[in-house]
C-alpha cells in the first residue's frame, strides 16, 4: 500500500499549507518602502522623438469608445506619440490594477478610483506628483477644493475627472397615483408621502427604498444637516460625531421605516435577496417609487423601469433636514501618472488633452461623469456630449452638498453588500426592532477596525 | 390490471419524474436563451420563458467591436489559441508526473508528493502577486503568445489532475507493467502503450475540466493580457458590463450563449468518448 496517503502525510501537507499562509501574512506591507519624493523634480521636456504611452481605464462600452476616439485625436495632434490602451469592466479591475501597481508595471496613465490614492499610494510611492508636470496640465481649470481632494501624502497624485454625490430620484408615475404631484422637498413631504402611499395604494407601496449602504449615507447626510460638520476629518479620519449624535441619525432612518416612507429591509430581502434595487420587481413596476443614488446612476434606474413607469422618472431635490446643507461630494474618478512612466511630460499632455482641451473633452463628454474641469465642461456642453439627466442630477448635487468625504468611509469592510458593518447595523435595527443607541457600538467598533479615530 | 399495464404505468411514472427533474435542471439554460430576446425590464420582471416584446438587439449588439479594437470572432480565436496548448500540455505533463509518483519509488518521493499536494490547497489569490512578479521578470506580461497563461501547465502544475491520475493509476494492475517489460518495453513505452490506453477515461475528463476552466478563466487573462486586440472571450463578454451606468443584459446573455456553444459541442463529443472509455475498461478489467 505504498501509494496510499497516510494520516501523517496529510498532517505534513496541512502543516506546509499553514506555514505558507503565515509567510504570506508576514510578507504584506513591505511594498510601501519606496521613498516618497518630497519635492517635485522637474521632468524632461517633451521631445519630438517617437514616444509610446499606455493608458488604462474601466467602464462600459460607450466609455471604451469615447476614450479610444479621444486617444486617436490626440495621436493625430501629436504624431510622434502612440498611445496603447487597456480597458475592461469594473469587476476584477481593482485586483488587476493593484497587482500591476505592486509589480511596477501599471500603465503610464491610469484612471483611478479616489480611495486608490490612499490604498496603493499612501506614501506617494505609486503615482507621480503632478506638480512636477504642471507646465503641461492646466491646474487652473479645477476648483482648489476639488483638486485638493486628490492631494495625498503631500503630493498631487491625480487630477479629478468628475465629482459625484447622492441625490433622490422619484418615480412620479406612482406618486401621481398616490395623489402627490410634486417631488418631496422637505422631511414633512417625505412623511406625508409615506402616509399617502399606505392609505391610497396599499401596504406594498413605498415612496423610497434604501439599502444598507444607502441608509448610512443618508444618516451622514442627516447628521451633517443638523450639526454642520464633516462626518470625519478628511485628512486624519477622526470621527467628528459622538455616539449619542450618531444614535440620533440612526433613529432618523428608523423613523422613516416606521412611518412607511422606506421599505423595511426584511421585506426587501424577502422578495429580492441581495439583488440591487434597479433589478428588483418593486422598482421596475413602481412599487418602490424612489431611491437615493449617485448622480451618475440616473440612466441605469430610468432604463430599468417598465414602459408605464419610465416617463415618470424624475431627478428629485436634495432635502434640507436641518440648518445646514448636508451630504458630501467626492471625486468619482481621477487620472494619475505612475512613477514608472518613462515620459511623464507626454503623459501629462495626454491628461490635459482628455480633460481640459476642447478637442479631447468634447469627445469624452460625460462618459466619465460630468467633467470637473471648467474648460472641459464648457467644451463638452458646447459639443452636446453631456447626458442631460446626469447633468441635472450632478448640478443639483454640486450646488447643494457642502461636506467632504474621508477615504475610510468607503472601506469595503464597512460598505460591502451582505457582509459590511453598515448593513449589519441597519439589519439589526430592522430585524430586531432596536433603536439607534443599541447598535451604535457595532458601528463604532467596525469603524475603529478600519482605522478611524473615535473620540466619542 | 395485468402485468403489462402495470409495467406501463411504472414506466410512465419513471419517465414523468425524470422529465420533470430534467426540465428543472435545464430551465436556467432555456431561460438564458429566451432572455437574450428580452429587454432589461422584462428580464428582471419574472422567470417566465415567454417573450412579450421579442428583440434581436442583444445579438446585433453582440457583434459590436468596441471602437474597432476587438470583435467576437477575434476573441474566439484568441481564447482557443491558448486554451488548446493549455489542455494538451496539462494532460501530457500531468500524466507523466502521475506515472512518476504512481509507479516509481525514488528518494524523496513521499516528501515531494506532500509538497505537491500542499500546492493543491493554495488559493489562487495568494499566488497572483508572486506569479505576476515572476512572469514580469521573464517579460511574459502581455506576451503575444499568452506565455504567462499556458507555459506553466507544461510542468504539471495542475496538481488536481496529477492527484486524480495517480488515484486512477492505482487501479491499473502492476502485472500489466511487468508483462510489458517482459515483452521488451522500456518505461516510456509502458506508459504510452499500456497505461495511457487504460487511463483514457481519466485523461479525457482531465482534458474536459481543463478546457472548461480555461475557457471560463477571467482573472488570468485580465492580469496577463493588456492589448485589447488579444482579449479572449471571457474578457470580451464582460467588456460592456458597467455597473455604474447600467448595460443591456440581453447582449451579455447573447454573448455568453455564443461563447459557450463551442464548449457544449466539445463536451458532447467528448462525452461519447468518455462513456466508451469507461465501458471498454470495464469489459477488459
Amino acid at each position: 500500500m505504498s501509494n496510499a496517503i497516510s494520516r501523517r502525510d496529510f498532517l505534513k501537507v496541512t502543516g506546509a499549507v499553514g506555514a505558507a499562509g503565515l509567510l504570506a501574512a508576514c510578507g504584506g506591507g513591505s511594498s510601501s518602502s519606496t521613498a516618497a519624493n518630497s519635492a517635485p523634480a522637474s521632468v524632461a521636456a517633451p521631445s519630438g522623438d517617437a514616444v509610446e504611452l499606455s493608458i488604462s481605464w474601466w467602464g462600459g462600452e460607450s466609455r471604451h469608445e469615447a476614450y479610444q476616439a479621444a486617444i486617436a485625436a490626440f495621436s493625430e495632434a501629436n504624431s510622434n506619440i502612440t498611445v496603447n490602451p487597456t480597458f475592461a469592466a469594473w469587476s476584477g479591475w481593482e485586483d488587476t490594477m493593484s497587482t500591476k501597481f505592486a509589480g511596477g508595471v501599471a500603465e503610464d496613465v491610469c484612471q483611478v478610483n479616489w480611495n486608490w490614492l490612499y490604498n496603493y499610494s499612501g506614501n506617494a510611492q505609486t503615482f507621480l506628483d503632478l506638480n512636477s508636470v504642471s507646465d503641461y496640465i492646466d491646474f487652473s481649470q479645477w476648483d482648489e477644493a476639488t483638486l485638493g481632494a486628490c492631494y495625498v501624502a503631500n503630493s498631487q497624485q491625480a487630477v479629478p475627472v468628475s465629482m459625484t454625490g447622492r441625490i433622490f430620484y422619484w418615480n412620479m408615475t406612482t406618486f401621481n397615483k398616490a395623489g402627490i404631484t410634486e417631488v418631496p422637498k422637505t422631511l414633512d413631504d417625505l412623511m406625508a408621502a409615506g402616509a399617502a402611499f399606505q392609505s391610497q395604494l396599499g401596504d406594498d407601496y413605498y415612496p423610497l427604498h434604501l439599502g444598507g449602504y444607502d441608509r448610512m449615507i443618508l444618516t451622514v447626510f442627516y447628521l451633517e444637516s443638523i450639526y454642520g460638520k464633516d462626518w470625519a476629518d478628511p485628512a486624519t479620519s477622526t470621527l467628528n460625531y459622538t455616539a449619542d449624535e450618531i444614535a440620533e441619525g440612526l433613529d432618523f432612518i428608523k423613523s422613516l421605516v416606521d412611518n412607511h416612507v422606506v421599505m423595511p429591509l426584511p421585506t426587501y430581502y424577502g422578495n429580492n435577496g441581495s439583488t440591487a434595487a434597479n433589478q428588483s420587481n418593486e422598482w421596475i413596476t413602481g412599487k418602490i417609487a424612489g431611491i437615493f443614488e449617485w448622480d451618475s446612476s440616473a440612466a441605469k434606474y430610468q432604463d430599468s423601469l417598465d414602459e408605464e413607469n419610465r416617463p415618470g422618472f424624475t431627478v428629485g431635490e436634495e432635502i434640507k433636514f436641518g440648518d445646514y446643507n448636508g451630504g458630501f461630494t467626492k471625486v468619482s474618478m481621477g487620472l494619475a501618472i505612475t512613477q514608472t512612466c518613462q515620459h511623464p511630460a507626454e503623459a501629462a499632455m495626454l491628461i490635459n488633452f482628455l480633460l481640459n482641451e476642447e478637442e479631447g473633452a468634447s469627445i469624452m463628454g460625460s462618459e466619465c461623469g460630468i467633467p470637473a474641469s471648467k474648460s472641459g465642461l464648457a467644451a463638452a456642453e458646447a459639443a452636446g456630449a453631456i447626458d442631460e439627466l446626469v447633468a441635472e442630477a450632478n448640478g443639483k448635487v454640486m450646488a447643494f452638498n457642502a461636506f467632504q468625504l474621508d477615504p475610510l468611509f468607503e472601506d469595503d469592510t464597512l460598505k460591502a453588500d451582505g457582509t459590511g458593518v453598515y448593513q449589519e447595523v441597519f439589519d439589526t435595527i430592522d430585524y430586531d426592532g432596536v433603536s439607534g443607541a443599541d447598535v451604535v457600538d457595532i458601528l463604532l467598533d467596525g469603524m475603529e477596525g478600519v482605522g478611524y479615530t473615535i473620540n466619542a | 390490471m395485468g402485468m403489462k399495464a402495470a409495467h406501463r404505468v411504472a414506466t410512465f411514472f419513471k419517465y414523468f419524474v425524470l422529465i420533470l427533474v430534467g426540465l428543472i435542471m435545464i430551465y436556467p439554460l432555456l431561460w438564458m436563451v429566451s432572455a437574450t430576446f428580452k429587454d432589461n425590464s422584462e428580464i428582471f420582471a419574472g422567470i417566465s420563458l415567454w417573450i412579450k416584446n421579442p428583440t434581436l438587439e442583444g445579438y446585433r449588439n453582440a457583434l459590436n467591436d468596441f471602437g474597432g479594437s476587438i470583435n467576437i470572432i477575434q476573441a474566439m480565436i484568441n481564447t482557443y489559441s491558448y486554451v488548446i496548448p493549455k489542455v494538451i500540455f496539462t494532460v501530457v505533463s500531468s500524466c507523466i508526473a502521475a506515472y512518476g509518483f504512481g509507479r516509481f519509488d525514488f528518494p524523496g518521493r513521499k516528501i515531494m508528493f506532500s509538497v505537491m499536494l500542499a500546492t493543491l490547497f493554495l488559493p489562487q489569490v495568494v499566488l497572483n502577486v508572486p506569479q505576476f512578479l515572476l512572469y514580469n521578470s521573464f517579460g511574459w506580461i502581455n506576451s503575444p503568445f499568452y506565455l504567462a497563461i499556458w507555459v506553466h501547465t507544461a510542468f504539471a502544475t495542475e496538481t488536481y489532475f496529477v492527484y486524480q491520475l495517480i488515484q486512477f493509476m492505482r487501479n491499473v494492475p502492476r502485472d500489466l507493467d511487468e508483462a510489458a517489460s517482459i515483452d521488451g518495453c522500456n518505461s516510456f513505452q509502458t506508459l504510452y502503450k499500456v497505461i495511457v490506453p487504460m487511463l483514457l477515461p481519466a485523461l479525457v475528463s482531465c482534458a474536459l475540466f481543463q478546457f472548461m476552466w480555461s475557457c471560463n478563466d477571467f482573472m488570468g487573462p485580465l492580469l496577463y493580457v493588456s492589448t485589447p486586440a488579444k482579449y479572449p472571450m471571457s474578457l470580451f463578454v464582460k467588456l460592456s458590463m458597467d455597473g455604474d451606468t447600467g448595460f443591456a443584459w440581453n447582449r451579455i446573455l447573447a454573448l455568453s450563449l455564443i461563447s459557450i456553444l463551442p464548449q457544449l459541442i466539445v463536451f458532447f463529443c467528448a462525452q461519447d468518448q468518455f462513456v466508451e472509455g469507461i465501458s471498454a475498461g470495464a469489459v477488459k478489467g
